[in-house]
């Protein structure tokens, strides 16, 4: 049986994710953790909606893998930034 | 392109290459929309290899604006797609998410209102890499826009998208933003030809990435990234020839390749009394060549600037200036052969 209130548990956590993500922050990280946020909410819903059809769950784990390579994308270019600029925060972006 | 890429000793970056064109093949040909996705995702993950060098500031804030914005688009298609697959038999929040999923779509192309990202990145990134930037990154995009596109919403950005695109140029002085921006315009056009047809798309796109690919060979040859590198005394007159050649084509301008496609679009327009976009269409193309106009007509009158203090020898590799030149003058007739 389908409880349309859980949507709306999924569409809140995704805008507070988006609203972290464009929100003026003093570190790049934040920025990553709320990509993090947003991922971990489509998660949490690609598994409610799977579970609601009674689809299998590999879907869910192919997502899975693809959210967590674009994770590690993020990190490594906050680490090839902390190495060249000594540090992540937003302020000593200069050049463009 | 990759005769540049195996003399600078990077082949590693030819694995990242090939990546990237399978993922554009597999977002284009995916069953479901969640394939698009994956595609979407292996794009992003192969094209941040290819412009980050970490030795360079400028290249690591260039590949960090642009993994945050693509991935925060991407991710919002993601959300979107599992929104319309969960409410499949309702019809009423159809245009929301049609306009949801083709807003995250835009943001990964670079469309205007979204447009913010594309002239920074632009800056930071060598000629080849904007090459890749301005055409291939653009295909996936476009293609899975033409899937599931709202009529509206589209018009009004390709509204935005021209008049972005050609007040933005204006007061530019560096080739590549100057470039980013007639991109922008282009998409406009390109998003139009794809509410026409498809065929229409393929074929606007592959001339405009004609006439970018001799555009930035030109520029990547002469080593020119802003305007003042332009007024060149030494400047062979073949050379100037097909620069004025070509960006008068990427202009639009008649007797030349570019203004082909632009033709097709304006006779479907016309025919279907889309007057009010007409004239939008029409007016920023003026603007557009104005600028384009405004940075080679001063070598080309008798008393032009003359920089001495460059000197430029390019006696050897003339063949593809000269073979670029010839397809941008000739083609719309030799075109009216192959279509017979």
């Amino acid at each position: 049986m389908l409880i349309y209130d859980i949507w709306f548990l999924f569409i809140y956590m995704f805008s507070v994710g988006n609203l972290i993500f464009v929100s003026k922050n003093k570190h790049l990280l934040v920025v990553l953790l709320s990509l993090e946020f947003i991922v971990l909410s489509i998660f949490f819903f690609f598994l409610v909606l799977l579970m609601f059809i009674d689809y299998d769950m590999y879907m869910l784990m192919v997502f899975l893998v693809f959210s967590v390579c674009e994770g590690s994308l993020g990190l490594s270019i906050l680490v090839s930034m902390i190495r060249s600029h000594g540090n992540d925060y937003f302020q000593s972006f200069s050049m463009l | 392109m990759f005769f540049f890429i195996l003399t600078n000793n990077n082949s590693n970056k030819m694995f990242f290459l090939f990546i990237l064109f399978f993922s554009t093949l597999i977002s284009i040909s995916s069953n479901s929309w969640f394939g698009c996705w994956i595609g979407l995702e292996i794009n992003l993950l192969s094209f941040i290899p290819l412009i980050s060098n970490s030795k360079n500031l400028l290249s690591v804030e260039t590949s960090l604006k642009y993994f945050l914005t693509q991935s925060l688009a991407s991710i919002n298609f993601l959300f979107m797609i599992l929104i319309k697959f969960s409410l499949l038999k309702n019809f009423n929040m159809n245009n929301i998410i049609s306009i949801m999923m083709n807003s995250s779509l835009l943001m990964k192309m670079g469309s205007a209102p979204f447009h913010f990202w594309f002239p920074n990145i632009v800056e930071g990134l060598s000629w080849m890499n904007n090459f890749m930037l301005m055409t291939w990154q653009k295909i996936s995009p476009m293609i899975l826009l033409s899937y599931y596109f709202n009529k509206n919403f589209l018009i009004f950005m390709i509204i935005m998208n021209l008049i972005i695109g050609s007040l933005g140029g204006l007061n530019q002085t560096s080739l590549r933003k100057l470039l980013a921006f007639s991109s922008i315009n282009n998409l406009g056009w390109m998003i139009f030809s794809i509410m026409i047809s498809e065929n229409l798309w393929l074929f606007y796109f592959l001339i405009y990435s004609m006439m970018i690919f001799m555009m930035i060979s030109l520029f990547f040859l002469m080593n020119m990234y802003f305007m003042n590198q332009l007024f060149i005394n030494n400047m062979n007159f073949f050379i100037k020839l097909n620069l004025l050649i070509n960006f008068l084509s990427l202009g639009g301008l008649p007797p030349f390749m570019g203004f082909m496609p632009k033709w097709i679009i304006i006779n479907f327009l016309l025919i279907n009394k889309f007057y009010f976009l007409t004239f939008i269409f029409m007016m920023t193309s003026l603007i557009i060549i104005y600028y384009y106009i405004r940075i080679i007509y001063s070598s080309f009158m008798f008393n032009y600037f003359k920089m001495k203090w460059v000197n430029l020898l390019m006696k050897n590799n003339m063949s593809l200036i000269n073979l670029s030149s010839f397809i941008s003058i000739s083609s719309m007739i030799l075109s009216t052969f192959i279509f017979m």
